[in-house]
């Protein structure tokens, strides 16, 4: 059980994620054919899909590398994560068209307008679901892989 | 003559294939036992997850839009 140990690691990151892939494809097939917002599916699902569960992997397999010489608790790693996946992510989301930036707030697939104060409390609440994410469900992932 | 043959086939198969060794090398109810209170040993949730976990929840009931945020972070 002690081959391969990143490998591991990678694929416990990815699962989280990958899972909850399902969940948010729903959401947004919802908003999109139900609420009939105009949102472009094919490009909002690119962070979803391919950024995020390659960065749980990776941010997985660091936690691996430095546990021995830094002993931070796993959730406290995970909520590191938002502080790189949100520039990331609003990065792709402005160059891709999806979210204007204006003088009040951001404006999502032109419908959806977010004021600035909300995106003030995003970071804790993206800091909290992460902390949770990692610390009971890619704990328990790792665990179960035996890296825990 | 068939009984003879059949008795020398069966002594060469048993010089062949030795027996097979059936008892346990070691004890492994020590090891289960471990595993067992380690499994015991493992805390709960403590109570600032809870808060945490319910402060979230009361987030995505008074601001919805969040839900798109860690839909598309998640």
């Amino acid at each position: 059980m002690n081959q391969h140990p990143y490998l591991r690691a990678y694929m416990a990151g990815i699962a989280a994620p990958t899972a909850f892939l399902l969940v948010a494809l729903a959401i947004f097939c919802v908003a999109r054919f139900v609420f009939q917002l105009p949102l472009p599916i094919e490009r909002v699902i690119v962070v979803p899909l391919i950024v995020v569960p390659n960065a749980f992997g990776l941010w997985n397999m660091l936690y691996l590398k430095l546990r021995p010489h830094w002993q931070t608790p796993i959730g406290l790693h995970g909520a590191l994560l938002p502080f790189f996946l949100g520039p990331i992510g609003f990065v792709v989301a402005t160059g891709l068209g999806f979210v204007r930036v204006g003088a009040h707030g951001l404006t999502a697939f032109d419908v959806i307008n977010v004021p600035y104060w909300i995106l003030v409390i995003g970071p804790f609440f993206a800091i909290a679901v992460y902390y949770l994410v990692w610390k009971y469900l890619v704990g328990f992932l790792n665990r179960e892989v035996g890296i825990g | 003559m068939q009984e003879h043959e059949n008795g020398k086939m069966r002594e060469a198969l048993k010089l062949a294939f030795p027996a097979v060794d059936q008892e346990l090398q070691r004890d492994l109810w020590p090891l289960m036992l471990r595993r067992m209170e380690k499994a015991q040993r493992h805390p709960g949730v403590p109570w600032y997850d809870w808060v945490l976990a319910g402060a979230v929840t009361v987030a995505f009931v008074f601001f919805p839009k969040l839900v798109l945020l860690l839909a598309y972070h998640l």
